[in-house]
């Protein structure tokens, strides 16, 4: 009873007076040192964990469709964390260009799910308000997905189209060659453009005709734009963009490296921070950032991966609901008292997301499905794998469809077993090469097409080592 | 000689309306006068200038509304009164539209024998009449009521019989199957029965004899003289009215009011685009026991009633149809309406008021459309709409026996039973069931043998074909409870987060299968109110043809119109990513399933990108789940592609013999006529080879097969009935085992010819002592020599020996250059040796063939 009761107390109080006091006093002073701002962050960190946050309810639906809201992909941060120094960096390249009425052309890489489009949506906000501070024009901002284009040409119809001018006198000219005469010539019109390109690599054509246009329109005397290209390729600028070196204007890259552990375990924190309770224990999550960044850094799969745990938890409660209604059965008719003891246990079991619902979450997404599908094979297809390991053990790499079924209709001799036709073969194999297990070629004759595994010895020795049958022939 | 016309036009409403009233009877009557008779063409004539159809505002066929102007011209001179310009007009009308005129006299000679028919008759009849009408009235019910009472009165009578017919006159009108015709919707409405004979202008309220012209908008009827201004002449192409052009710029206008005491009369067409009746197409008719006429219509559905409302590309005279069925009384029906496909609406001229273009299918369940032309392309429809055709036909002829009867009511019974919620399936169902076949050649067939009912080893056929759906899927239920739960995630109650499931499995695992199953299942929620309604498309990668389809393939079930992929690239881009709706029903979760995704992966991976990249948009309601037989894919995709397709992995791996087993035996269930172990015989064989399910159904049902021809031929011969028994065996099995696994180059060994034998054993004995692939005709003349000396044989010659083996390699069983080559011919085994040996080594003809055979 007294839990309950604090339990509704707190509730009754959802935000607490002393954590958000250290943030008002560093918003208070814009003028603070970097220094003062690490103080006021080991302030919240120690402030942190001070304050102990009751625990959320995961059966209100209210409550459960908030946190799968918070942590699905479309939901956007109020605040990018840990990628200020990005932002910062391609924000004064903007203020630049903006200040003094040159054009300028950047290049943001890194892998997929890095927070690159996140951060251009931040910047863009963040440079139309200095610039209404500052009493600047405000720039054009136009936004190319750069997949949605049916012809690599379009940007630059989008390009006029968002520019919003009209020239009548040269409707028939293409429209690389309108932006080339307007930028040559002066005009009177004060506005930069700001645009910015996702996805650019999909404007490679076998010429990279249409890229090099693009970046050399920041290079016109009169241009007035700001191009920021975003891509996964490191080397783009270098591999698809040589002559722009020669002439002097290669664009500014800005990497955007793969999420760090801690940088994952802050971001996750901060989407969750809204909540007045706490859904996820502190070692889950640190276990999900851990996984997440030695493997890939992908923001994406950390935040899916946190949902497939959270419904593996109510997954969890709705099994154990029916067995309470059980349990109560059970009470109601053997009328004890010392059976209210553990239901009470089983409800505090289920109040927030522990290690094992994440490794779980981790296995189900991490697993690799080569094992598992070896041993759900058919029996004679795990012969038919077994056969080909053989005949690929030592310097062999590839093989004839037809060498492969004698050595297939050796090992089906040497454990009496009798062996399927070679039509029969032929189609285990065809079955074999839709999975992805081996590779199988094209030729006019069936028994010459060649044949060569996609996947790893060890891992058939693995999987088939289980099985009496296969002892004599690994 | 201004009293005169006055008087003409007094004189035909009178018999019009006595004619409404009494529409049984038919007494011809002579006309007194004969100038009665012009002003009736004059006013037929009057009411087809109105009543003309318009043709889709489409480019191509603004052409083709000029004859049917030019038509209106030429009616236009015949009703002037001026004998001079009578005289002239005829002169032009002889020249240029000769063949026209002609065809619009012989619709009037059509007109008028219509018209003698509802002369006027005796006043006994007339009260038959009204009784008739008040007893009609009682019987309408609404759709959903119509339906209970349907259901109600089949229970009632059940054991008797009904009596189907393909034509019927009734109330006045002739009905036949596949007639469109308009159908009451409100129970009391004594307005259903008004039916104006000539539409009346806008502005005067009126229908005098003046040529009137019909707005392409709101299809009202104007006067040339009441427009403002005034037009001297019919326009060429489409007009619009003031008021409707008044409109369309954004200001409200008042239309013209009718004068105190005149009430608005609308027609039939007006109040289906209103909402105020239904349309449906007739599919059956038949009489009950207490004489009353039922017939069963498909309905057609109004683009306002439809999910996304109407679209700015409807047009004013377009409908769907639906894939609802409803039985109602003949009652309800009231008449006739042409609902035309797009070709026959551009030719349509002269076809009245009641036209409209109907292009899409529109599934109500789905909430999806469908072309007609794709839908009438596809075979099983159309084998289908012929089966019930010959069925139709027979079962009027045969109406009179009663075996066929009971029979034939069984089988409806049976299908009414099922609920049809989809077109697909309830095609499948009536195929599986034979349901048409049957009727196919009764006239042919004995009596005795036409009236048996199925064998159980009949009924284990059908339901061991690949087409026939089973009512539960057994051996799937931890997937298909694993893919309800990630679309129960999905749909919350307030808002839909997009997500993605890919479902990868080796071909014949009941992947699309359990996903059909699953969304049949949810469908029941939604009809009870558990869960939002959405919106389901369905998409095989196979049928498209290239990736970039897609986009045209979604934006054409999402919202009934078909565009360029582009411009649907760019449509569905505004809805999911910017959000973009037409209307709130519009803002509903749509669900997309995505058969053979592997087929979408192009050189750069722009389409799977887009179309994975869509669920990760705040606005865009999208729940995607691919499915492909490679494990892998995710892995060949580029980085950010598998990023956006998330984590979702569903793996349906080959059935073991178990599963296998419980497939067959529920499949089987009710019909015992398979031993337990021939199915798990077949069972084990097909788990061990691929656990192809189609292969294991494929095994029982020949099996059955050869089961059945196996009692069939027991029975003709009656000294062996007790010797065979009723059951699918373990030797059935294994025959189609036999039959299904063995390669052909074993059979074809096994059945050629005796030089063909001694030679293939010549060849594998040469090539096992010389160690070498391949021999030359020499070497293995002389070792076929050595054979036929050593066993007793005649040696063929050596001419002889070359046809044969050429022979040989014609069949490809081995491989040899040309025969012209003579001694130095090049000859190999094109399969391996021991298939030789198998083949030949049980030959009784050559026994002594083993010997050499190793």
């Amino acid at each position: 009873m007294p839990v309950i009761a604090a339990k509704r107390t707190l509730r009754s109080h959802p935000s607490s007076p002393p954590r958000k006091s250290p943030r008002r006093c560093t918003a208070a002073t814009p003028n603070s040192t970097p220094t003062k701002n690490r103080l006021g962050g080991a302030d919240e960190n120690q402030a942190d964990p001070a304050a102990v946050k009751p625990k959320w309810n995961p059966k209100d639906g209210e409550q459960l469709k908030r946190a799968k809201m918070a942590l699905h992909l479309s939901t956007a941060p109020s605040s990018v964390v840990c990628r200020e120094e990005e932002q910062n960096m391609v924000l004064e390249f903007c203020k630049g260009c903006v200040e003094h009425q040159k054009a300028g052309s950047l290049y943001i890489c890194g892998c997929p799910g890095t927070g690159k489009s996140l951060s251009m949506e931040k910047v863009k906000d963040k440079l139309l308000n200095w610039a209404k501070e500052e009493g600047l024009p405000l720039p054009d901002v136009l936004s190319v997905n750069c997949t949605t284009l049916t012809n690599t040409s379009d940007i630059f119809t989008k390009q006029i189209l968002g520019l919003n001018q009209t020239q009548g006198k040269k409707v028939s000219a293409l429209p690389l060659q309108q932006l080339q005469n307007m930028y040559s010539q002066k005009s009177s019109v004060k506005n930069m453009t700001l645009i910015v390109a996702d996805e650019l690599d999909y404007l490679i054509t076998k010429d990279r005709a249409v890229l090099h246009d693009l970046f050399m329109l920041t290079t016109f005397p009169f241009s007035r734009c700001i191009l920021i290209g975003v891509a996964n390729a490191i080397d783009l600028a270098d591999r698809f963009l040589p002559r722009l070196t020669s002439l002097n204007c290669k664009p500014i890259v800005v990497n955007f490296r793969a999420y760090s552990k801690d940088q994952i375990l802050k971001i996750l924190e901060e989407r969750l921070n809204e909540f007045p309770y706490s859904v996820f224990q502190q070692q889950a999550l640190e276990l999900c950032a851990r996984k997440v960044a030695a493997t890939s850094g992908d923001m994406r799969n950390a935040l899916c991966i946190c949902g497939s745990a959270i419904e593996m938890l109510e997954a969890e409660i709705r099994e154990s609901a029916c067995n309470l209604n059980t349990s109560l059965e059970e009470i109601s008719s053997s009328r004890q008292n010392f059976a209210t003891a553990p239901d009470f246990m089983k409800k505090r079991e289920f109040d927030t997301v522990k290690t094992d619902h994440m490794a779980r979450a981790l296995s189900k997404t991490y697993r690799s499905p080569v094992v598992d599908t070896i041993q759900s094979l058919p029996h004679h297809q795990q012969i038919v794998l077994c056969s080909s390991m053989k005949h690929f053990r030592g310097a062999k790499k590839d093989a004839i469809l037809g060498e492969l079924y004698k050595s297939y209709v050796g090992v089906c001799k040497s454990c009496l077993i009798p062996p399927a036709g070679i039509l029969e073969f032929s189609n285990m194999c065809r079955v074999l090469n839709d999975q992805g297990l081996i590779k199988l070629g094209q030729s006019r004759e069936d028994k010459l097409r060649r044949v060569s595994p996609k996947i790893d010895e060890g891992d058939i020795t693995f999987a088939l080592q289980g099985i009496r049958f296969f002892q004599n022939c690994l | 000689m201004a009293a005169t016309p006055s008087k003409f036009l007094q004189t035909p409403s009178k018999p019009k309306l006595r004619s409404q009233s009494n529409p049984k009877s038919s007494p011809v009557v002579t006309p007194d006068t004969p100038q009665t008779l012009y002003p009736r063409r004059s006013t037929r004539a009057k009411s087809l200038l109105f009543d003309a159809p318009k043709p889709p505002h489409t480019p191509l066929e603004i052409s083709l509304t000029t004859p049917k102007r030019r038509i209106r011209r030429s009616i236009d001179c015949v009703d002037q009164d001026s004998g001079e310009d009578k005289a002239t007009t005829s002169k032009i009308s002889d020249k240029n539209k000769a063949p026209v005129v002609d065809a619009s006299k012989k619709k009037k000679n059509g007109k008028n024998s219509i018209e003698v028919s509802f002369a006027p008759v005796t006043p006994a009849s007339s009260e038959k009449a009204s009784t008739r009408k008040r007893e009609g009235e009682g019987g309408v019910v609404t759709r959903a009521k119509r339906r209970k009472s349907e259901n109600r009165e089949k229970s009632a009578k059940l054991p008797q019989r009904r009596v189907y017919y393909t034509k019927v006159v009734y109330d006045g009108g002739e009905f036949e199957l596949g007639d469109d015709v308009y159908v009451k919707r409100r129970e009391d409405a004594s307005s259903d029965d008004e039916d104006p004979e000539m539409e009346e202008c806008r502005m005067c309220f009126s229908s005098n004899d003046e040529v009137m012209i019909e707005c392409d908008d709101c299809l009202g009827g104007f006067h040339l003289k009441c427009l403002r201004p005034p037009l001297k002449d019919v326009p060429e192409g489409d007009w619009i009215c003031g008021f409707c052009e008044a409109r369309k710029m954004g200001m409200e206008v008042q239309l013209p009011k009718p004068p105190k005491g005149k009430k608005l009369v609308r027609t039939m067409r007006e109040k289906l685009l209103s909402s105020d009746l239904w349309s449906g197409r007739i599919k059956s008719i038949w009489r009950e026991v207490d004489d009353n006429y039922w017939c069963r219509v498909r309905w057609y559905t109004i683009p306002e009633e439809t999910s996304v409302g109407r679209q700015p590309h409807n047009l004013r005279r377009e409908l769907y149809r639906t894939n609802d069925f409803a039985d109602i009384e003949m009652e309800s029906v009231l008449r006739h309406c042409h609902v035309m496909t797009p070709k026959e609406y551009a030719k349509a001229s002269d076809e009245g008021d009641d036209v409209f273009l109907c292009e899409y299918e529109y599934d109500i369940h789905w909430h999806s459309f469908k072309r007609l032309a794709d839908i009438d392309n596809e075979t099983e429809n159309g084998e289908e709409h012929d089966s019930d055709e010959d069925w139709n036909v027979d079962k009027e002829s045969d109406s009179d026996t009663d075996e066929d009867v009971e029979y034939e009511k069984e089988n409806i019974k049976n299908t009414q039973s099922k609920p049809s919620t989809s077109h697909h399936l309830a095609a499948n169902l009536q195929k599986g069931q034979f349901f048409g076949l049957q009727k196919i050649g009764t006239k042919t067939i004995p009596q005795h043998v036409r009236s048996h009912k199925q064998t159980d080893l009949e009924r284990a056929k059908a339901t061991l074909l690949l087409a026939s759906l089973p009512k539960s899927l057994p051996c799937r239920n931890k997937e298909m409870e694993e893919i309800t739960a990630f679309i129960n995630g999905a749909l919350s109650d307030n808002q839909c987060l997009g997500r993605c499931l890919y479902i990868h499995g080796v071909p014949g695992t009941g992947k699309t299968m359990s996903v059909l199953s699953v969304m049949r299942s949810l469908k029941s929620e939604v009809d009870a109110g558990n869960i939002k309604p959405y919106t389901f498309v369905e998409i095989n990668g196979l049928k498209l043809a290239s990736p970039e389809n897609i986009y045209k393939v979604i934006y054409e079930a999402l919202n009934g119109h078909r565009v360029s992929w582009k411009k649907a690239l760019h449509l569905l881009n505004e809805r999911f990513v910017e959000g973009k709706k037409t209307r709130d029903e519009a803002d509903r979760p749509c669900i997309l399933l995505i058969d053979e995704l592997d087929l979408l992966v192009t050189r750069n991976q722009s389409v799977l990108y887009n179309i994975l990249d869509w669920p990760t948009k705040p606005h865009s309601k999208l729940i995607v789940i691919g499915i492909a037989n490679t494990m892998d894919l995710p892995e060949k995709l580029l980085p950010r592609i598998s990023s956006r397709m998330g984590i979702q992995r569903l793996c349906f791996g080959p059935y073991n013999y178990q599963q296998l087993q419980e497939i067959i035996s529920s499949r089987l269930k009710g019909i015992d006529v398979f031993e337990k172990q021939a199915v798990e015989f077949a069972s084990r064989k097909v788990a061990a080879i691929s656990g192809d399910a189609r292969r294991a159904l494929e095994i029982c049902r020949r099996a059955a097969e050869i089961a059945d021809y196996r009692m069939k031929k027991l029975i003709s011969n009656p000294d062996c009935v007790t010797a065979g028994k009723g059951l699918v065996g373990m030797v059935d099995v294994e025959a189609a085992i036999q039959e299904m696994f063995q390669a052909p180059h074993i059979q074809m060994m096994k059945s050629c010819s005796r030089v063909s034998k001694i030679l293939l054993t010549a060849m594998v004995h040469e090539l096992y002592n010389t160690g070498m692939g391949e021999t030359t005709f020499e070497k293995l003349a002389m070792r076929v020599s050595c054979f036929c000396t050593s066993n007793g044989e005649v040696f063929p010659g050596y001419d002889t020996l070359l046809q044969v083996g050429c022979r040989l390699g014609e069949c490809r069983i081995i491989l040899c250059e040309a025969g012209a080559k003579h001694r130095w011919q090049k000859l190999q085994l094109n399969f391996p040796s021991d298939d030789v040996a198998f083949a030949l080594r049980d030959c009784k003809d050559l026994p002594w063939l083993s010997k050499y055979l190793m």
